[in-house]
């Protein structure tokens, strides 16, 4: 008898907690005052020392003083789960920043954003598709990041080897990789990091491909090209940056490796490190990321690169009478005036006019080179991750095999297969 | 081996000083003794070495630059002894407040757990009744699940009781969890049936004998679980993650975590500096409270 | 309780006392149970009811009965995972009962410093995963690491990869893992070495026995209540292990050390894939519980004598 009392209010109260899980709620808190005067709540990330996020906060409450916009600091490593626990419960931001373009689709379809598409954007804005689902534009990008070849212009005259000049394809960085390795002492030619992205990245973006397709082929010769730069020293091999933990920013900033393909997020970071005295003092610059052949390389073409946009997106189950502040300020994020600012803080915004370049390099420490400008502002970036629910079940696939492949613990056409066969049976082809 | 089981019980402790054989060695075959007890040593000194060099690598790491913690090759020792990491962590950080929310809550749930799960074990163990079996197994059950499968039922559920972002719902989290009740009725069963059944014919009610007789009886198993489930609280990071947003309540591994990823570049050094600290607290009371893990009391009055 | 009573009184007697023990241990229970029904029974159903559904956390989820489970029994990943699982449970297990066990028969010797050793047995098991993980990884290491450095001047020419081979990972992981955890059982099994009488010991020992027989007839029937606690939550534990592995290798190098707790998560928290993620932990749960039942088995059987 006690047993059924018992089961009966556990159903009851599983029936609750369900009926909970599927209504969402409202966006936390009200935010609309009396006078009134409005208060947009936003997710945003290690406070601190992303600046970002409250630099546009106070550069819009300056322009219009009725709005606030208050940052909800979530821990960084898992801004996804947070975000997720959160809105789940109901408890959501106002404003949803989109850290990673594969879980857009996870909110949109959740039925968590708001149809953005009458925010007005500038021309020429990069990374709006990976917000567009069907012809709808869910968020919005404030920032792309793309990715350039770092190098080291000290050890590249110690070596005596030229510097990049923007018409290298991957063929001349490997050379370039192996003649500073064996001029150098100790230093490595190249670092690459142990991410998934540092290879496949360029891979895909430079074959123009799509890996919701399921064949991998192209990536091969990218492969093979690197575990050759492994086997002959020009670069710590994969085992040892993984276990040896070993970072980007110590490798290059501690002058252990001459070059490095990396997010211009490292920009502003290498900056401060030297500034900091936790990296070396060193003279550096920004080069287009080698090419897949000699049809995009050159200051004449447009190098193609990948990068994936941060955005942000409205919460759909926000207060009515928020909704048009809140687009206000996507619109805002999204213009000249937010991505100059944007730059002087060392940030790669979306929009990439020539007056938002001129602030990036003011910032003191940025290199003052041509090439550098040019890297930075011209370029073809895809995305890194197609906005798909399929993307993140096929990127852990993908980064199976990129483990298997650098570990050497499988042949590279074994890995190939064995993850499209995966692809196909776990996640199903288009 | 068994001389020296070690029953330090008040009320045998009068009876052993008089009574305790072999507490001197025999002179005869002394000297293979202490061969033994010399390879034992060995044995336990490697082992303790195998044991302790991790931690050793940590408290060495802790007292390097950020850049050099992970190197190749791996030093051991820093080359500049960094004593900065810590005075670091204690003025750049908030790490005051994470260790007082740490302890209460380590202390809270120790108490709620062994209270509670002792309570349940006693009639889990000592009282017959109708589906207490499949009871059992169901509380059995449930450590089965992995937690980040039911974590977001949960989460919902205390999110709207309004309990999400307070201490009480990593309280409440933990403190009723199966494992005391498992551990605690195990226990409970190498208790002889005898001694609660003259409890019994004195007069005792069932509350009785659980408090005056189980209770004292079970010090080391009380001890165990104290310890372990103050230690669980203490290394939580997820419960804590999700639940405890607002800076003023995060524990000290969430906040360590937290601090140290919002640096431009992971600082390793002053990390390690953390975790060292958070391990000092839980050594000293195990190296303290270690003998009432091997104290036993009376068992001698059991087979009486 | 007298003779005389009639078969009727006896049995409604049998029943006032079945009534009264069921309060009895109804009050007991109760404080726990209430907390733990509300905290985790409850959740834990919604979880099975979400196994039936392909709810991905946000909309609202449709019934769609077993489907689940039917996709997770043709998915190769499940099976890598589950088969890792079990490879990881059937070395971790055993090795951990004996080391700690072990570790707990020296150790409950009254010899000089042994408060120190037992401390230094823990502390493995109080050092947060973080530091553990970032340890081991460098201690591990292929080409530079201590350990290889070793084995090398032993004259093993080729050392395993360890972490970073996916052949030798889980063996590593094997290790790492029961290094943690020796020192947690230990003091579940030093607890209960107080546990045995010392009178029996005596009594063997007047008979002739020698250690050995000591042990097996004296020591371990008296630690079963112990053991088989220590071993149901060993296997719970070894079937559930998911933040040492997430930490230390990611499941990699490719899926070597993919456990099912990571799938589980893997589906449901980046993939957002919640019914298929719940349907992947109830047949977790479902493994860990017929293990469980058959541990229960023996050791009601055992103890019946």
């Amino acid at each position: 008898m006690k047993r059924i009392i018992i089961a009966t209010a556990g159903i009851a109260v599983g029936a609750l907690a369900l009926a909970g899980c599927s209504s969402g709620g409202n966006s936390s808190g009200d935010g609309v005052a009396e006078d009134g005067s409005l208060t947009l709540t936003l997710s945003g990330w290690s406070v601190d020392t992303t600046p970002e996020f409250q630099l546009l906060a106070d550069a819009y409450h300056e322009k219009n003083p009725d709005v606030t916009v208050e940052i909800t600091d979530y821990d960084p490593t898992d801004y996804n789960t947070l975000v997720t626990a959160d809105l789940a419960a109901g408890k959501g931001p106002d404003i949803i920043t989109q850290k990673e373009v594969k879980y857009v689709t996870t909110f949109q379809e959740g039925g968590q954003l708001l149809d953005v598409s009458d925010v007005e954007l500038p021309e020429g804005i990069g990374g709006v598709e990976s917000y567009e689902v069907d012809g709808t534009a869910y968020a919005v990008p404030y920032r792309q990041d793309s990715w350039v070849l770092y190098y080291n212009q000290a050890l590249f005259d110690q070596a005596g080897v030229d510097y990049p000049d923007g018409s290298w394809t991957w063929d001349d960085y490997d050379a370039a990789a192996e003649e500073l390795t064996s001029a150098l002492d100790g230093a490595k030619g190249t670092f690459q990091h142990s991410w998934q992205s540092t290879l496949q990245g360029f891979a895909n973006s430079q074959n123009d491909a799509d890996i919701l397709a399921g064949d991998y082929g192209y990536m091969k010769p990218y492969y093979e090209r690197v575990l050759a730069l492994q086997d002959d020293g020009a670069q710590e091999s994969f085992n040892t940056v993984t276990a040896n933990q070993l970072t980007y920013q110590g490798e290059f900033g501690t002058q252990k490796a001459a070059m490095l393909p990396m997010g211009s997020w490292f920009v502003a970071t290498l900056i401060a490190q030297q500034s900091a005295g936790e990296a070396d003092d060193f003279e550096w610059g920004i080069a287009p990321i080698p090419q897949l052949d000699d049809s995009t390389t050159g200051t004449d073409a447009t190098p193609v690169t990948f990068g994936d946009p941060t955005g942000f997106g409205i919460n759909a189950n926000i207060n009515e009478d928020k909704v048009d502040a809140a687009k206000d300020f996507l619109a805002f994020a999204a213009s000249e005036e937010a991505a100059t600012d944007l730059a002087e803080i060392g940030i790669t915004p979306a929009l990439l006019t020539d007056p938002v370049v001129e602030a990036y390099f003011a910032v003191e420490g940025s290199p003052q080179d041509e090439l550098s400008s040019f890297a930075v502002q011209t370029h073809e970036t895809r995305p890194e991750n197609p906005t798909s629910n399929k993307t993140a079940a096929v990127q852990n696939i993908l980064n199976d095999m990129h483990s298997a492949i650098l570990s050497e613990s499988q042949g590279v056409d074994d890995a190939i297969s064995e993850a499209e066969e995966r692809v196909a049976n776990e996640v199903g082809l288009d | 081996m068994s001389e020296t089981m070690n029953l330090v019980a008040p009320e045998s402790r009068r009876a052993r000083s008089s009574v305790e054989p072999g507490h001197r060695p025999r002179p005869a075959g002394s000297r293979g003794r202490s061969v033994g007890r010399a390879i034992l040593y060995i044995v336990l000194i490697v082992a303790a070495a195998a044991m302790l060099t991790p931690f050793f690598w940590m408290v060495m790491s802790s007292l390097k630059d950020a850049n050099s913690v992970f190197s190749v090759p791996v030093k051991w020792l820093p080359e500049v002894f960094v004593w900065q990491n810590y005075v670091d962590i204690w003025t750049r950080s908030d790490i005051g407040v994470w260790i007082r929310n740490s302890l209460i809550l380590s202390v809270a749930v120790t108490a709620l757990q062994v209270i509670t799960g002792s309570f349940a074990a006693y009639g889990f163990s000592r009282i017959r009744f109708p589906g207490r079996n499949a009871l059992f197994l169901l509380y059995v059950g449930t450590i089965a699940v992995p937690w980040q499968s039911y974590m977001i039922p949960q989460f919902i559920l205390l999110s709207n009781a309004g309990l999400a972002n307070t201490l009480w719902s990593i309280m409440l989290l933990q403190a009723f969890g199966a494992f005391g009740v498992f551990l605690m009725k195990q226990f409970y069963e190498t208790v002889p049936e005898e001694l609660s059944e003259a409890a019994r014919l004195d007069g005792l009610s069932e509350y009785g004998i659980w408090w005056r007789i189980m209770m004292p009886l079970s010090v080391p198993a009380i001890a165990s679980l104290s310890l372990l489930t103050f230690v669980n609280t203490w290394n939580d990071y997820l419960g804590p993650l999700i639940y405890l947003r607002d800076p003023e309540l995060w524990t000290l591994q969430l906040g360590l975590k937290n601090f140290v990823s919002s640096l431009y570049d992971t600082d390793y050094g002053v990390l390690f500096a953390g975790l060292t600290i958070s391990v000092v607290p839980i050594a000293i009371i195990f190296l303290l409270g270690q003998r009432f893990f091997v104290e036993g009391v009376a068992t001698s009055g059991l087979k009486g | 309780m007298t003779s005389t009573a009639t078969p009727q009184r006896a049995s409604r007697r049998r029943s006032r006392l079945r009534t009264r023990n069921t309060l009895l241990g109804w009050s007991f229970i109760l404080p726990n149970f209430l907390g733990f029904a509300t905290l985790t029974l409850v959740p834990v159903i919604v979880l099975f009811y979400m196994s039936l559904t392909n709810w991905n956390i946000f909309g609202s989820s449709q019934f769609i009965g077993f489907d689940n489970f039917v996709r997770l029994a043709s998915d190769g990943s499940f099976r890598t995972a589950f088969v890792n699982t079990i490879y990881y449970s059937v070395l971790h297990i055993p090795l951990t009962i004996i080391v700690s066990l072990g570790l707990a028969l020296l150790l409950n010797n009254k010899i000089r410093g042994v408060a120190f050793f037992r401390t230094a047995a823990f502390f493995p098991y109080i050092t947060s995963i973080v530091a553990i993980a970032l340890v081991w990884n460098l201690l591990f290491s292929p080409d530079y690491g201590p350990i290889n450095e070793i084995l090398r001047f032993f004259g093993i020419s080729n050392p395993p990869g360890w972490l970073t081979s996916a052949d030798w990972s889980m063996p590593a992981v094997v290790i790492i893992s029961t290094w943690k955890d020796m020192g947690y059982y230990m003091v579940l099994f030093l607890a209960a070495l107080q546990t045995v009488p010392r009178e029996l010991h005596e009594a063997a020992r007047m008979d002739g026995a020698n250690v050995f027989q000591r042990f097996t007839n004296v020591t371990l029937p008296s630690l079963r209540p112990t053991m088989f606690f220590v071993t149901v939550m060993l296997t719970i534990n070894s079937l559930k292990i998911f933040d040492l592995i997430l930490v230390l290798t990611d499941g990699g190098p490719g899926q070597s050390t993919t456990v099912i707790s990571q799938f589980i998560y893997r589906k449901g928290f980046e993939e957002n894939d919640f019914g298929y993620a719940s349907a992947a932990s109830v047949v977790l749960f479902f493994l860990c519980i017929i293990v469980t039942i058959v541990q229960f088995a023996w050791n009601q059987r055992k103890s019946a004598r």
